[in-house]
């Protein structure tokens, strides 16, 4: 067997597949992923987007040994991912983690620093150090029954830095955190990729993605729609004008002849998108039809459009779930 | 403290935690309550009495308390999803799963030692001698614990706490019926009938090659090689129960 090489990327991802059996019968089956390449390099952080089912957390199980793939492979650091040394140098965090609620916080992050093969002084002082950058040392004695959602995703956090991973997977970090604890796991992920780990970083909520990643996989229905850094994918989009209008009803708006990307009725306005391109001569026949522009500016690229633009260019009819065959 | 101990000192503290403990208390409450009415209502047989009594009491709250801890012992950590983050860690599925059974039966011989000195102590309060083969039963008692609780493991590998809980309890009682089954067996003309009656009986693990416990009540000795020869059916029954759980929790995924 090779030895773990830490100069390896840390995730190479080949034709990963994942198709769950379902059904009393185990007759009908669910694509959640199909054919998936990735490779995450060392010192990134990677996100994952996609809409619910489009895969990341499949992805992230298959990572972490919990899901065995259908076809392709993945590789933690040149290795496969079933082999369990290779998760010595990998801190995991599940979306809804679920610590065992007898142990206290303190317990369970020594108990995780165990199960990695640390003891003595060395892990009792670690213990104290993530709990304290997890701001959770004042409340390390209660078991973790008593504790917030906030407070177990924080503890959650710290089993995961305990053992001082080359590389964080974390799934859903910020869900069900307040805006102070999301802005603190934000930090928290930010100090470490300065330390030098890796972190792929599985979201749907795009302000966190976008505040996070340097490089970015869309997901869509299992398949991968959309890669690269995100200053890449972000000038890759098609600029376009925001313009509100005043006096024309919507279907005279439509009327007009310009292709718009989208259109909105709001409170006897409307509201068009257009691509910058087009602007010029949609602001000239909304003024010749009558109408009167309140207000026009340049939409900001965001990572919002880009989602949005992938899932429609992916051609699903819905954003939720894979492939379902019965 | 190396990752499996510290796997198996868990499972020890959480069954403790859950106030599983709780079942020695219900046996001393049971055997002072018996003795006292056993002293009521026994002339001759006090001492025989007093300890089928006992070690009969024991079995059943501790085959309870298997079937309760063991049916749930995988499953319930892939419904609550626990196991998402033992799992990731640098341990195999076949160390997680061995270290459960090994903490599930540090519990058991734990509240069983408890109990031991509970009934000890009442033998020994009323004056009723004390021989080896009430601790030969204890020991025996303690395998066939350890074979319910690897038959339960390996239902909780792929099914729920329920259907595991049924299932165990089948085997309890078809493990406690099999020389039953061989018997009827032997007196059947039918041949198909009595070749599956005679499979059947070799499917199933005979449970009473374990019990010793009513040679302890008649204070009859308890040759070592049938100790000896009981203990290692009963390891290997929990080995080939142990080695299916492993086998299926292996190729399992967690969603």
């Amino acid at each position: 067997m090779t030895a773990i090489s830490p100069d390896a990327p840390p995730i190479q991802v080949r034709g990963l597949s994942k198709t769950y059996k379902v059904g009393f019968w185990f007759n009908r089956t669910v694509r959640a992923l199909q054919g998936l390449d990735l490779e995450v390099g060392p010192g990134q952080i990677y996100g994952l987007l996609g809409p619910n089912g489009a895969g990341k957390s499949t992805t992230i199980k298959i990572l972490m040994n919990l899901v065995r793939p259908s076809g392709g492979t993945a590789l933690l650091f040149g290795q496969p991912v079933d082999r369990a040394a290779t998760r010595r140098l990998v801190g995991f965090l599940p979306e809804n983690p679920a610590p065992y609620e007898y142990l206290t916080g303190r317990e369970f992050v020594t108990l995780a620093g165990q199960l990695c093969g640390m003891s003595g002084h060395e892990l009792d002082v670690r213990v104290k150090e993530v709990l304290g950058a997890v701001e959770m040392g004042a409340a390390e004695k209660l078991q973790i029954r008593r504790y917030s959602k906030g407070m177990v995703q924080r503890v959650a956090l710290a089993q995961a830095l305990v053992a001082r991973p080359k590389m964080l997977i974390l799934d859903e970090p910020t869900s069900g955190l307040d805006p102070v604890g999301r802005r603190q796991m934000r930090d928290l992920i930010l100090a470490e990729r300065d330390r030098g780990t890796t972190v792929l970083f599985c979201s749907h909520i795009i302000p966190d993605v976008e505040a996070l990643c340097d490089r970015l996989a869309v997901l869509v229905g299992g398949r991968l729609v959309r890669e690269g850094s995100v200053r890449e994918l972000l000038s890759a989009q098609v600029p376009t004008v925001e313009l509100v209008v005043e006096g024309l009803k919507m279907d005279q708006v439509k009327n007009l002849g310009v292709a718009l990307e989208s259109s909105q009725s709001l409170d006897g306005r409307v509201l068009l998108q257009v691509s910058d391109s087009d602007s010029q001569r949609l602001l000239s026949q909304v003024l010749a039809a009558g109408g009167r522009v309140n207000s026009l500016q340049a939409a900001k690229f965001s990572l919002e459009q880009l989602f949005m633009d992938a899932l429609r260019d992916s051609g699903r009819t819905t954003s939720v779930g894979g492939e379902i065959n019965t | 403290m190396s990752a499996f101990g510290a796997m198996v000192w868990n499972g020890f503290r959480e069954a403790r935690r859950n106030r599983v403990t709780v079942v020695v208390g219900a046996f001393a409450a049971v055997v002072l309550l018996s003795s006292t009415l056993v002293t009521e209502v026994t002339v001759a047989t006090f001492d025989r009495v007093l300890t089928d009594f006992g070690l009969g009491m024991m079995s059943l709250i501790l085959v309870f308390l298997t079937i309760f801890l063991s049916s749930g012992l995988l499953s319930r950590e892939i419904e609550r999803r626990t196991i998402f983050l033992v799992v990731s860690k640098p341990v195999s599925r076949t160390q997680f799963l061995l270290a459960r059974l090994a903490g599930n039966m540090l519990t058991l011989a734990v509240l069983m030692t408890a109990m031991m000195l509970i009934f000890v102590s009442q033998l020994v309060l009323f004056q009723v001698e004390l021989n080896s083969v009430q601790f030969v039963a204890a020991a025996g008692l303690w395998f066939e614990l350890l074979v319910l609780t690897s038959a339960g493991i390996l239902f909780s590998s792929f099914a729920g706490p329920a259907v595991s809980a049924i299932a165990t309890t089948g085997i309890y009682f078809a493990g406690h019926l099999a020389n039953d089954l061989f018997d009827i067996a032997r007196r059947l003309d039918d041949g198909a009938v009595k070749s599956f009656a005679t499979a059947l009986y070799y499917m199933l693990p005979n449970l009473e090659r374990m019990n010793f416990r009513p040679q302890a009540t008649y204070a009859l000795p308890v040759d070592v090689s049938t100790f000896f020869s009981g203990v290692g059916y009963g390891l290997g029954w929990a080995a080939l129960f142990t080695a299916a759980a492993i086998f299926i929790f292996e190729r399992r995924d967690f969603r």
